[in-house]
This record gives C-alpha cells, sequence and structure tokens, in this order.
C-alpha cells in the first residue's frame, strides 16, 4: 500500500489488483495460463452441454416415428448442439491450447497484450451465457402468415426449449428471418455469436502480433513448432472471415429488429447474399476448427515416433496453402441453391485442390511415423485415430466438390457423416490427444495411461458406431435436420447403431472426466520431460512456472530441445547424448529459480468490466422497443466504455513491474 | 527501439499542408467528372476509381507513414484489402452485377 | 556443446520485438487489415441493392447532394492534415500543439458527424427515404451508419486524448504512441470514406 501513495500519478481508482490466489485473482488475472485454463474448463462444460443435446437428438432418432421430443424441440436441440460445439467448444478449446502454449512454445513470458487476452476470454464467457439466456425468455410465436400450412410448426410444439434458437447454425434466410421464424430465441443467437465473433477478433490480433513479435532469440519463423504455425494460419484466416460474419449477423439483427429488407425477397432482397457472406466465413471457419487439431497432433507424432517431422516446411505451407484456398472455395456450400453454372465449376474445381494440401499432410504425418520406434501412449493413440478418422473425412468431403454428386448428397446423413469424421474424428481426437500430451504441464502429473486407453479405445468405437452408419443412412436418403423418419425404409437398424454409439461416446467421455479428476492428484509426477520431447516448452518444470522461463531461452534450431538431448551417429540413427539426463536436472533446477526479478504484467479489473458490457447491449438491443431495453443498451455502452477508459488510465506496465519489485523487498 | 529510427525520416509540415491540398484538388477532380460524365463517357468510371485509389494510395503512404516503415506493415495491409477486393468482386459477380456495370 | 542456451550467439531478434516493430502499432495495423472486409461487405451489400431494378422508390442514388457531400469529405480530408500535424507536434515535443490539432481534428470529425446525421435526416424527412424503404435504401443508411460509428469512435479517443493530456499537463513520451495510434485509425476511416465517396456517392446509379 504504502509503494502506491509514493506513486505520483496514479489515484487509487485505477490501483491494479494485487491478489494472486483465491477469486479475485481468477477474476483479474492476465496470466495466460490462467486464461488458458478458463477457456479450456469453460469450453468443456460446453461441451457436455452440447453432448448432451446430441443424446437428446439421438434418442428421438433410435427407431421410426418417435416421439421422445417434439419438432420445434428437436429444431432447438440440432441448432444449440451445432452452435455449442463450434462456437463454444471446440473454438475455444483451441484457443486455451493456444493460450496455455503458444508463449511457452515460442519462450516469451506472456502473449503481446495479456489485458486483450483476458477480456477475449470473459466476452466469449459471456457471449456463451447470452446464448443459452435465450431459455429464460421465451416467447412462442406462430410464423406470421403461413398459419396452416402443412409442415408449419404448431406453437403448441414449443414446450420448456422453445426459447432455444431453431433456425440452424447456419441462420438462413428468410428461415431465421423476422416472418419466419418471429419471438426472440433467433436473436439470441444471432447477437451472441456476434459478441463471440468480439472475442475471437481481439484473440487473433492479440496471437498474431504475438507470434510475430515475440518470440525468443533465435526462434525464426521456420523453426517454430507446426502448432504454432496452425494458430497463424488459423488467426489469420479468423481476422479475415470474422468482419465478414460480423456484417452478416448486423444484417440479419437490422433486419429482425429495425425492420430493413436485406434478405427479404418480397421487397427486392436478396436470401443468396446472405448465404454468400455466411459461407465467407463459415468455409474458413471449418479450417479454424480443424488446423489446430492438426498443429497438436503435427506436435505428438514426431515425439512418439522418435523421429523428426517429415517434411516440416511442407507441412507448414501446406496449412498456409489450406487458408489460403480456404477462402476461394464458400460457394460449394451453394451448389443446390442456384448459383449459375461458371460459378459452380469454378467452385468445385477450387475446392478438389483442397485435397492436395491436405494430402501432403497426410503422407507427411504417416512417413513421420514410417520407420520410427513407435510408442503407442494415449496421446499417441488419439493422434493416430486423428490421421485415420480424418482422411475418412476428408475423402468423403472431396465427394461434395462434385457437383451431380454433391446434389444427391446436400441436406442428407452423409453431410452429418463427413463433417462428424472432419471434426469429431479430426479435431475432436486431436483435443484428447492435445489433452493427455501437455496435462503434465499443467499439473506436474502425467494423466492414467490405463484409463487413457480405455478411453480412447471406447471413444473411437463409439465414435465409428455413432457416424460411419450416417454414411449409409445418407446414400438411402435419410434427410437431416427432420425429426422423424417414416417405418418402411429400413432406416431403424442404423438409426438405432447410431444411437447406441452415441452412448458410447458419452461413456467414453465419462471415463475421461474420471482420469482427469483423478490424476491431477494422485497421478504420476511427470519430471520435467515425461514424453523425451522436442520442443522448448518442456524444457522448463512442471507444473509451469508462473514466469514461464527462469531466463530467456536461446534457441538454435528446429526441435531445439531434442538437439540438445541427442545427436546422430554415423547412419543417421539418434543417440542419446550422455549427459542429456544431467541436463534435464539442470533445466528442472534453474528452470525454478529465476537469477534476476521477472516483471509480469499486473492483473487489472478492466477485461471482465468492459467484457460485461456487451451482453448488457445485446438484451437492450433484444428488448430496444421498450425503455428497459433503451436504457439497456446505453448503460451497456457506458458500461464498455468507462472500462475501456479505465484501461487506458491505467498505471502502465514497467511501472508497475517496479512496484512490484518494490513490495516484493517490502516483504 | 528500431521504430524510433523510422520516425527521423517523416516528412515536414509543409509537406503535409502540399499532400492535402493534392487530396483536395484530386477531390475537386472527382466532383467535376461526375457533373461531366456526359461528355467523359465511358472513361468517367475508370477515372473515378483511379483517383481514388490514388487518394487512397498518398494517405495510407504519407499520412499513415507506410511509406517509412517495415515491408511487414505493408504486407499484412495489402493482404486484407487484396482478399476483400477478391472475395467480394466474386460475389457480386456471381450476382451478375459487376458484369451488368461493364455492360452499361 | 551441450550447454548453449547461455553461450549461443545472438544470430537473431531482439526478445520483445522479433520484427523490429511496436507491438501496439502492428496490433492496430494488424486490426485495420480486417477492416478492409468489414467495409467490404457493406460495401458489396450496398453495390449488389443500388442498381437492382424494381424497388421502391427513392434509390439513394436518386437523392444525394453531391455538392453537400462533396464538402463533408473535404472536411474528413482535412481532418487528416490535423491529426498528422498532431502527431507531428508530440514527435517534437510540441504540448500546446499536439493540443491544439487534436482538438481541430476532433472538432472536424463530430463536423463531418453533424453533416451525417442533417443528410440522413433531410433523407427521411424531404425525400421519404428511410431506414426501411428499400433495401438499397437499408444498405446504404447500414453502409454509411457503421462509417459514422467509426468516426464517432475515433472522436471519442481524440477527446479522451485531448483529456489526458491537459489533466496531466502533456502526454509524456510514452503516450506519443497513442496519438499515432489513434492517428493510424482515424487516417484508415479516412480510405474508408475516399472509397465510399466514389464508389457509393459518385459512381453508383440507380436503375433508370
Amino acid at each position: 500500500m504504502t509503494t502506491t501513495a509514493a506513486r505520483p500519478t496514479a489515484t487509487t481508482i485505477f490501483r491494479r489488483p494485487k491478489a494472486t490466489t483465491g477469486f479475485w485473482s481468477w477474476i483479474t488475472t492476465v496470466d495466460h495460463k490462467r486464461i488458458g485454463i478458463m477457456y479450456g474448463y469453460t469450453a468443456f462444460v460446453f461441451f457436455i452441454i452440447g453432448g448432451i443435446e446430441a443424446l437428446l437428438i439421438r434418442i428421438q432418432l433410435a427407431q421410426p416415428n418417435m416421439e421422445f421430443i417434439t419438432a420445434a424441440e428437436y429444431n432447438a436441440l440440432f441448432t444449440t448442439h451445432a452452435v455449442t460445439m463450434i462456437f463454444l467448444f471446440v473454438m475455444p478449446v483451441s484457443a486455451a491450447f493456444v493460450n496455455y502454449l503458444l508463449p511457452l512454445m515460442i519462450g516469451a513470458r506472456d502473449v503481446a497484450f495479456p489485458r486483450m487476452n483476458a477480456l477475449s476470454y470473459w466476452i466469449f464467457l459471456f457471449g456463451g451465457i447470452f446464448i443459452y439466456s435465450a431459455i429464460l425468455f421465451s416467447d412462442v410465436t406462430a410464423p406470421a402468415g403461413i398459419q396452416g400450412v402443412p409442415g408449419n410448426l404448431d406453437p403448441s410444439d414449443q414446450t420448456f426449449l422453445g426459447g432455444i434458437p431453431s433456425g440452424g447454425w447456419f441462420l438462413y434466410q428468410p428461415n431465421a428471418g423476422p416472418v419466419f421464424s418471429p419471438g426472440r430465441a433467433i436473436d439470441f443467437a444471432v447477437i451472441g455469436i456476434q459478441i463471440l465473433g468480439v472475442a475471437s477478433l481481439i484473440a487473433s490480433v492479440n496471437f498474431i502480433v504475438t507470434i510475430f513479435n515475440m518470440r525468443a532469440k533465435g526462434m525464426r519463423l521456420l523453426r517454430m513448432p507446426v502448432m504454432v504455425w496452425m494458430t497463424l494460419v488459423v488467426q489469420f484466416l479468423l481476422l479475415f472471415s470474422l468482419p465478414i460474419i460480423a456484417i452478416a449477423l448486423f444484417m440479419v439483427m437490422f433486419d429482425r429488429q429495425f425492420g430493413t429488407l436485406f434478405f427479404d425477397a418480397t421487397a427486392g432482397g436478396d436470401p443468396i447474399l446472405w448465404q454468400h457472406l455466411f459461407w465467407l466465413f463459415g468455409h474458413p471457419e471449418v479450417y479454424v476448427l480443424i488446423l489446430p487439431a492438426m498443429g497438436i497432433v503435427s506436435e505428438i507424432l514426431p515425439v512418439f515416433s522418435k523421429k523428426p517431422l517429415f517434411g516440416y516446411p511442407a507441412v507448414v505451407f501446406a496449412g498456409a496453402g489450406i487458408g489460403f484456398l480456404g477462402f476461394g472455395v464458400w460457394a460449394h456450400h451453394m451448389f443446390a441453391s442456384g448459383i449459375t453454372q461458371v460459378a459452380q465449376a469454378a467452385f468445385g474445381l477450387a475446392t478438389m485442390t483442397i485435397a492436395i494440401p491436405t494430402g501432403i499432410k497426410i503422407f507427411n504425418w504417416i512417413g513421420t511415423m514410417w520407420g520410427g520406434k513407435i510408442r503407442f501412449t494415449t496421446p499417441m493413440l488419439f493422434a493416430i485415430g486423428f490421421v485415420a478418422m480424418f482422411v475418412i473425412g476428408g475423402l468423403s468431403g472431396v465427394t461434395h466438390a462434385v457437383v451431380p454428386s454433391d446434389w444427391q448428397q446436400t441436406d442428407t446423413y452423409w453431410i452429418v457423416a463427413h463433417f462428424h469424421y472432419v471434426l469429431f474424428g479430426g479435431a475432436v481426437f486431436g483435443i484428447f490427444a492435445g489433452l493427455y500430451y501437455w496435462f503434465p504441464k499443467l499439473t506436474g502429473r502425467v494423466m492414467n495411461e490405463k484409463l487413457g486407453k480405455v478411453h480412447f479405445w471406447v471413444m473411437f468405437i463409439g465414435f465409428n458406431l455413432t457416424f460411419a452408419p450416417m454414411h449409409w443412412l445418407g446414400l438411402q436418403g435419410m434427410v437431416r435436420r427432420t425429426w422423424q423418419y417414416p417405418e418402411g425404409l429400413n432406416l431403424g437398424p442404423w438409426n438405432l447403431a447410431s444411437t447406441i454409439g452415441a452412448f458410447v461416446i458419452a461413456l467414453s467421455v465419462v471415463i475421461f472426466m474420471v482420469n482427469w479428476a483423478r490424476s491431477r492428484r494422485h497421478g504420476e509426477p511427470s519430471g520435467l520431460d515425461p514424453w523425451d520431447a522436442r520442443t522448448i516448452e518442456w524444457t522448463i518444470p512442471n507444473p509451469t512456472p508462473e514466469y514461464n522461463f527462469a531466463r530467456p531461452p536461446v534457441v538454435r534450431s528446429l526441435d531445439d530441445f531434442w538437439h540438445r538431448k541427442y545427436t546422430t551417429d554415423e547412419e543417421g540413427r539418434a543417440v542419446r547424448r550422455p549427459e542429456a539426463d544431467e541436463l534435464i536436472a539442470r533445466l528442472d533446477e534453474e528452470g525454478r529459480n529465476p537469477t534476476e526479478p521477472i516483471h509480469l504484467p499486473s492483473p487489472s479489473y478492466f477485461p471482465i468490466i468492459a467484457a460485461a458490457g456487451l451482453p448488457l447491449i445485446g438484451y437492450g438491443i433484444i428488448f430496444h422497443t421498450s425503455t428497459v431495453g433503451k436504457l439497456l443498451i446505453a448503460f451497456g455502452a457506458i458500461v464498455t466504455i468507462a472500462a475501456l477508459l479505465g484501461w487506458g488510465m491505467e498505471p502502465l506496465e514497467e511501472e508497475h513491474g517496479e512496484l512490484s519489485l518494490e513490495t516484493a523487498e517490502a516483504h | 527501439m528500431a521504430s524510433d529510427t523510422s520516425h527521423a525520416a517523416h516528412p515536414t509540415p509543409l509537406l503535409y499542408v502540399k499532400i492535402a491540398l493534392l487530396l483536395a484538388v484530386l477531390t475537386g477532380i472527382e466532383v467535376a467528372l461526375f457533373y461531366l460524365e456526359e461528355t467523359v463517357g465511358a472513361l468517367a468510371v475508370p477515372l473515378l476509381i483511379i483517383l481514388a485509389f490514388l487518394k487512397f494510395v498518398i494517405v495510407i503512404g504519407y499520412y499513415m507513414h507506410l511509406r517509412y516503415e517495415k515491408p511487414l506493415l505493408s504486407r499484412f495491409f495489402s493482404a486484407g484489402f487484396v482478399l476483400a477486393i477478391l472475395v467480394y468482386a466474386v460475389v457480386l459477380g456471381t450476382f451478375g452485377v459487376l458484369a451488368i456495370r461493364a455492360a452499361t | 556443446m551441450t550447454d548453449v542456451a547461455q553461450t549461443a550467439p545472438a544470430d537473431t531478434h531482439g526478445e520483445h520485438e522479433s520484427t523490429g516493430i511496436e507491438i501496439r502499432k502492428l496490433g492496430m495495423w494488424v486490426f485495420l487489415s480486417s477492416e478492409f472486409l468489414f467495409f467490404g461487405a457493406l460495401i458489396t451489400n450496398y453495390l449488389l441493392f443500388a442498381s437492382r431494378p424494381g424497388l421502391a422508390r427513392p434509390y439513394p442514388a436518386e437523392i444525394y447532394d453531391i455538392p453537400f457531400t462533396s464538402v463533408s469529405s473535404f472536411v474528413l480530408l482535412m481532418s487528416s492534415l490535423t491529426m498528422v500535424l498532431a502527431h507531428h507536434a508530440i514527435e517534437r515535443g510540441d504540448q500546446a500543439g499536439t493540443r491544439t490539432w487534436l482538438l481541430a481534428t476532433a472538432m472536424l470529425g463530430s463536423l463531418f458527424i453533424g453533416g451525417q446525421v442533417f443528410e440522413f435526416t433531410d433523407f427521411v424527412l424531404e425525400y421519404g427515404m428511410k431506414l426501411t424503404t428499400s433495401p438499397a435504401a437499408s444498405a446504404f443508411f447500414v453502409l454509411t451508419g457503421f462509417h459514422g460509428l467509426h468516426v464517432l469512435v475515433g472522436v471519442l479517443m481524440l477527446f479522451s486524448l485531448y483529456g489526458m493530456s491537459r489533466r496531466m499537463g502533456g502526454l509524456s513520451p510514452k503516450h506519443h504512441l497513442n496519438v499515432e495510434l489513434v492517428g493510424l485509425y482515424w487516417h484508415f476511416v479516412d480510405i474508408i470514406w475516399i472509397v465510399i465517396f466514389t464508389v457509393v456517392y459518385l459512381i453508383s446509379k440507380a436503375p433508370v
């Protein structure tokens, strides 16, 4: 306290918080590791919610003509399942990995903008809660002007889930517009996704600057781990695609709230414009979901094959190529929407070219394992599972590039099978591989291998049991997004298999949770280098010290840590240096004992306050016709602006660094 | 800090004022072209686009100092610009909007 | 050669600015590059509807007041000049000059917003072109409205810089960068207007 008074300009309001443990330390933290952990746990909660939604969907589809849930509830469930898994699970869990690992992998003490990093997390959390808060404001209204149309949903169908958004995650217009989806449910999705987009945009600027500017000495761009490269590609994809969806969502919001006519065909508006803007964002978004998992797998395969990644530059450039091409293929989602034949041919061709960089990656992963000394640990199993399942999902994906074939597949379960093979068999397997692999960095312990392997095999079997039958169901013509299918089409048996598979997956997730909870307390201590790893995040003690690196690392090559432990003999085989064990012991010792005081960015109250303003504005817009709504907009704007002003006025970090030194001496 | 050395090369206020005058003149020509579109004919639209692009580049280069910065910044910036032009041209192209413009 | 960490030759970059560009400046440029996609979508939206036949009249291009908009474009262009002069002044440590030019920029920006408010009111009251008239009108208002919102954010930042400068008796060297960053944002909003002025006001035509 005395030191605060000694500073001339700072007033008490702008004093930065000091708690280092307990509740307030988490609220005000700007530590990238803690933010990463919060991202991870929050995302996992949403994973459970999205998973329960999936189970409800699967129960409804287990047999022909089931009446487990109503059609309206089914619509709500498949919509929120998608929104949750995409925006509230896979994206944030990737953000969790990036947050935690990126600075460690490039040898930095934190990200470029620690407070903005905290801001991203809080906006994400509030945005997620905002979407689900729709359930509290349920107001079921029948679509205007189309009562009595066959297939039209009766408002009495709507029950407790009626307030949840139900237009599909793609929010196609005019179905999700004011005429066909009256009521407020969709507004929560529209504005909620907008809020989540703000979080991701801030994070993307932050991570791009971090990667370009915060690298340790010697960490040239082509010495960065593939995980970092994939992160960079993903952040550019987000940077350039989020503004597009922001505009598209604003347009829907204006249509729904303020009576603009963008997507109203009766007034000359254009629903196809929505599809263009949505998929201009939506297709890069697909790579946003899968590339981090590719990065994770590219880290894990070399470690457990005891070989360097085969063709590192090829993997890096293929990743960048996927990102670049990702902006040129959006219209393959619209082959059935009536775009011109020239456009169909061009986008079909462009889509096929995506297979080239993707194929390069797959061959490089196989080449990495080829002839290696493979250790089948849990992370490795998940990584291999990723490669195998992703190949299946990738191949079924190429079939969509063939326009006539795509017309047949559009809106069938073939599509559902395809994207679950890439997003679950791909992204989710990659995420679990990463969780097992980097668990020691969080806790200083390794996860139980036996339970881990059980988890893998149960999940692998459950996954294939669930989604492989959807291929045949799709080819038989079973239609997506329909709550019932009639008897006599012989669709029942495979659907039942699929439903059983979904519960097997659920069981595997329970096994994982048990393993996680037990290993946190009772797992075997990991030491510094449990996997005989290659990259510099393993040159510091586990769990990671608050300051990351006790002394700034210097990087001399790709896979720097490996080359410090291993050399090669005349035949090119890896030979462990005799002094490797001593090196590890010394790194562990040094990493725990910084020789000089380390300046860390100070915690701050302002990120969470600034973030809190956004959902308030969101509620205000939804209820803008009432006085309360108008007041909420004003209040939310004031909260955010005031917090940002306070943010700007907070004592600068340099000053605060000196301050923490003084307090450290005073103690 | 490297950014300090780059500041040394910045132009003088006089140059800034000259540039502002140039921008004003270019805007004047644009408005004139708008009123003379009948006389100038098909050239008017390309000329207007060229003039706007000229103003655009001048403001970025001098007022935003991009000329004096490291090339990395120009690369980032032009990446966003070029990507936006490309994807939106394709979108408008699929609606036939650009084709109509060219025809008239 | 095992003990490389301490003795490695300094073969590359410094610790915190691997690229030699200040992090906040790099961040601002990265952010601005994404804004092209943001305004690009709005302009695309406008171009799609501006000449589409059969929409409810009036079309925006039928009622533009080009002399008026030319003047407000000129105002925004000149605000870029005052902004760059503010930046120049702070680099020379000229606190009074910085304050003057910051205030001038904020005033010119406010004048531009005032012009836009007048324009919107005029369109609605005189010509009956409202947000809900036609998709073309909706696109016009949303595009120019979002640009105006960007100007407003810029004006707020300028006023807060001005306020900080007064309150602290001048901006410290640490705040020099803030002036530069606000300047970058301000000029960017200006170049977007250069595009809007030409493409939306001068080139786009209502269908006959």
